[in-house]
């Protein structure tokens, strides 16, 4: 009988997330001028849908079938997991008033497939990562306090860069290996990910050095010092991260400039680093060998990639249906692969539903950046927007081998604490920017109408 | 719109587009290379099989039930092999790891057709869950003849029909009982005589007088000379630093093409294989899928021909008649038959006609699928009008079926292990093949030859298949 339920729940799961993704369309075509339905509305059901997916997925979670009881463990952490989900809807809307209402009800649906997931895997992590969300979710909403509290954050661009490389060497030389990557600091009882936070001083860095015209001094000086952190990545084995540097560097570049043949001489640049590295670093050669063949080498470097396409391909589009499938035989499944694991047991279909779902997160972000007016904004949202798609994109491309395997995290789904802090911090910062322009924008507009022609600082951005 | 917007719209098709071709990985993945990855040997979900569930049987053409699970009673299951030896190498083992059918059609077989509509039946009427029946395209009545004919002989039977590449039947001994694999396991894997080895498709045997087929072919196809290119043959003759003898140091006289295959002079086809060269053979046996994977369902060696540009004399001389290096597997030479039966083009060999819902609606039936037209239907023809002489006149007289012309070529080979290994390889009717057979009895004596096994075997097929 329990199977059967498992097996219709699988149908439900599907039809959770085509909804959610449906109200989001609503929600779009009211904003583009047409109309499926009320905006507000549109919003309340994706609430509502986070909710039911949690409730539903949460007393599968804890059901014994052997007792025919409830699991008394799993099913407080399913509460104390819908209560921060109810909390998160209700303070982000105070917090964030004029924020983007989809990309908040986007993260909360990653975070709640990501509590689902981990309860599914490991217990003990669900509960650490939801302590993490509540963490990351507590010191976002003071974002906007503390960056008003810090009066034009954008002078301090040598402060940033300094920071970054303090922290990157700082990891090279002190730094512990965690599968394979020198790239954990360990201070104390806590381990965490230096490059995580490096990504918001290096976003900062380049805003605010291309908030000017970019001459040619500034672009050898950044293009220098940015290809100095891609290589310090690059030498602590941290493939993934030197990647999305590279990645964001490039885009916030274009975006600054417009200047495709720049864009293509970095890209072509990058294709001779890349080879070059093939060349000189054996770990990067270990990946490529084998994301090209890894059924030559099953039970060697092929060996994590071969069973994520087993759990993703064995069970078809709708997958095994919850704990029905065998995730755990995927090596660092609830950080790295956690993607396979959530095709394999809620189905390759849902899991194209939340490719969708970054999709329109990556979509939201992007219209921020083209609706602020101030050039250095629209700089920072960018940044964010791109590390975070980018990422996305290499690991569930390297999870179904599309391209080789670099070891990043899954975007607020993956278990990991300065993942999920950074992650939810940097949609914040995103969401702030667009507090900070439409505010700011109401207020330049006002101040038109007046014609009054002392208008508010308006930074010293360069104007097109 | 400033410069930067449309920058930044442009870098959100550029993003946009990836995360599609990320959508585009992950459908074909689970909709086209589904099959493929997850029934791989090494996919340990096919192992974790759902103890509620009833995994299909195993059946032959006729749905006679060579393997299934039948219930102990307490909602358990034990597979039984009803046909015990007669198909082992066929349906495979599934104690103590799992091989043949078992291992390949693993993933149909314990895949559960209407899931949800066969759990309700459960909870109502008690009715088992069962997963999908695979039909194979083999004959047990072929099988057992050929089966009986080999006895205790070491060796392998291969039938198929040239016209689709359905396998017929695929014998083999030494043999096991798959029933009793876990019991015996301890003396089963260190078997000196590797009875758990399909030799059918496994056993790599010099392919001796067989491959004079393949040397002719070379011959049709790069030596233009071959038609007025004849031969006094001595009965023996001395090739650098190698001597070639015919059977028996035969002396065959003046021989030409249609002669040598007929009587299977190796003096001839030693000078043939000396004037066209190394590369002509080595040519046209890549060409035949010689060092070459083709696809099959179950486990199956790569036959192998070494000749390249540098072979010596004495090489190209032995590989030219199926000695020195040159290995094939019996599924290989019988494919190789089917070719000729079939205008040249190679067929795809398979042995999964379909599979089968529990409620009997059938599915994914194979449809003959052509590998590569591997020579025309002209040399086809020419070579078929030779292994016609060789049965009626020559060497493989044995193989003659009173009625009904067949086609064929002998083969002794000589090899390691003692005396030497039998082969044959033909088709029947000549005009009209629709079987084809290859036969290898290993270290034969003279009761125990591959001819009039062949022979019996393709007359019991041609009885239920002309």
């Amino acid at each position: 009988m329990f199977d059967l339920i498992i097996m219709l729940s699988r149908y439900l799961f599907l039809f959770y997330i085509i909804l959610f993704l449906w109200q989001a369309v609503v929600y779009v075509a009211y904003e583009q001028g047409g109309y499926l339905g009320s905006p507000s509305r549109a919003v309340s059901i994706q609430k509502g849908v986070i909710v039911w997916l949690h409730v539903t997925a949460f007393l599968i979670l804890s059901y014994e079938p052997e007792m025919m009881l409830l699991d008394f463990k799993a099913l407080s952490t399913g509460v104390a997991g819908l209560v921060f989900l109810l909390a998160a809807m209700v303070l982000l809307d105070k917090f964030y008033y004029e924020g983007c209402p989809l990309v908040w009800t986007g993260m909360l649906f990653l975070l709640d497939v990501s509590m689902i997931m981990l309860q599914r895997l490991d217990p003990a992590l669900a509960l650490r990562q939801l302590m993490w969300m509540s963490i990351g979710i507590a010191i976002m909403l003071f974002i906007p306090f503390i960056l008003r509290l810090i009066p034009r954050f954008e002078a301090f661009e040598l402060v940033y860069i300094i920071a970054a490389y303090g922290l990157i060497l700082t990891t090279l030389l002190f730094g512990t290996a965690k599968y394979g990557s020198v790239n954990w600091l360990k201070i104390g009882p806590i381990t965490f990910q230096p490059s995580e936070i490096v990504k918001f001083l290096f976003i900062f860095y380049l805003a605010s050095v291309f908030r000017k015209r970019v001459e040619l001094k500034q672009l050898l000086i950044t293009g220098g010092l940015s290809a100095g952190i891609v290589l310090l990545l690059v030498l602590q084995k941290d493939l993934g991260g030197a990647l999305i540097f590279f990645m964001t560097y490039m885009v916030m570049l274009y975006i600054a400039t417009s200047n495709e043949l720049l864009f293509f001489a970095g890209m072509g640049a990058a294709s001779v680093a890349a080879t070059l590295a093939y060349h000189l670093f054996s770990h990067v050669r270990v990946r490529v060998a084998a994301w090209k063949n890894p059924w030559s080498d099953v039970d060697g470097g092929g060996y994590q990639i071969v069973n994520s396409l087993f759990a993703i391909t064995t069970w078809g589009l709708l997958g095994s249906g919850l704990t029905k499938g065998m995730p755990k035989s995927i090596p660092v499944v609830e950080s790295d692969f956690i993607f396979a694991a959530i095709c394999e047991e809620m189905g390759t279909l849902f899991g194209m539903g939340m490719v969708c779902l970054y999709i329109m997160l990556f979509f939201r972000g992007i219209l921020i950046v083209i609706r602020c007016q101030r050039r250095y904004y629209s700089l920072l949202a960018a940044g964010v927007t791109t590390m975070f798609a980018f990422q996305a994109f290499l690991i569930i491309g390297g999870v179904i081998k599309l391209i080789p395997l670099t070891g990043v995290t899954l975007p607020f789904v993956s278990y990991g604490g300065s993942s999920v802090l950074v992650s939810i911090m940097m949609l914040g910062l995103l969401q702030w920017v667009n507090v900070y322009c439409e505010q700011h924008d109401m207020n330049y507009q006002n101040s038109l109408s007046q014609n009054q022609n002392e208008t508010e600082w308006d930074g010293d951005d360069f104007h097109e | 719109m400033n410069n930067l917007k449309r920058s930044t719209q442009r870098i959100f098709w550029l993003i946009t587009l990836i995360f599609f071709l990320i959508l585009a990985a992950m459908a074909k993945l689970v909709l086209f290379d589904r099959q493929e990855i997850a029934s791989s040997p090494y996919n340990p979900r096919l192992n974790y099989a759902d103890s509620s569930v009833k995994r299909g049987s195993i059946k032959d053409i006729n749905e006679d039930t060579l393997a299934e699970s039948v219930d102990n009673g307490d909602g358990t299951y034990t597979r039984k092999y009803n046909r015990s030896r007669m198909a082992a190498h066929i349906t495979g083992y599934s104690s103590k790891g799992k091989t043949g059918v078992e291992a390949a059609e693993n993933f149909e077989l314990q895949k559960v057709h209407n899931e949800i509509l066969q759990r309700i039946e459960y909870i109502l009427t008690g009715e088992p869950i069962k997963g999908n029946d695979v039909i194979l395209t083999v004959d047990m009545d072929i099988q057992s003849v050929a089966g009986n004919l080999l006895g205790n002989k070491k060796g392998a039977v291969v039938v198929m029909e040239p016209s689709t590449g359905r396998v017929l039947a695929l014998q083999a001994y030494p043999d096991f009982d798959p029933n009793t694999v876990a019991q015996n396991w301890e003396s089963l894997k260190d078997d000196p005589d590797s009875a758990l080895v399909n030799r059918s498709t496994q056993g790599l045997y010099p392919p001796g007088s067989t491959f004079k087929i393949v040397t002719a072919l070379a011959a049709l196809e790069y030596y233009d000379g071959w038609q007025n290119f004849t031969y006094e043959c001595k009965g023996e003759a001395v090739f650098e630093n190698k001597v070639i003898h015919c059977y028996n140091n035969t002396v065959h006289g003046t021989v030409d093409m249609k002669k040598a295959i007929a009587t299977s002079c190796n003096c001839y086809f030693a000078e043939l294989a000396k004037t066209m060269g190394a590369e002509a053979i080595r040519k046209e046996a890549d060409k035949l899928y010689f060092n070459e994977t083709y696809p099959f369902l179950l486990a199956h060696s790569d036959s192998s021909v070494v000749l390249n540009g540098d072979s010596k004399e004495n090489e190209i001389v032995e590989t030219a008649i199926g000695q020195g290096k040159t290995l094939a597997t019996p599924l290989h030479m019988a494919m190789i038959a089917c070719a000729v039966a079939n205008d040249g083009m190679m067929m795809k060999p398979y042995i999964v006609d379909h599979i089968q819902y529990y409620n009997g609606a059938v599915s994914k039936t194979t449809v003959p699928e052509k590998l590569d037209e591997v020579f025309s239907a002209e040399y086809a023809n020419i070579i078929t009008d030779m292994m016609v002489s060789c049965v009626e006149e020559g060497t493989g007289t044995a193989a003659r079926i009173s009625g009904i012309e067949v086609a064929g070529k002998t083969g002794t080979a000589e090899n390691a292990t003692g005396s030497d290994h039998s082969w044959f390889i033909g088709f029947a009717p000549a005009d009209n093949p629709k079987v084809s057979v290859a036969v290898v009895i290993e270290n034969a004596d003279q009761d125990g030859r591959a001819t009039p096994i062949a022979a019996k075997v393709l007359q019991a097929a041609l009885e239920k298949y002309q």
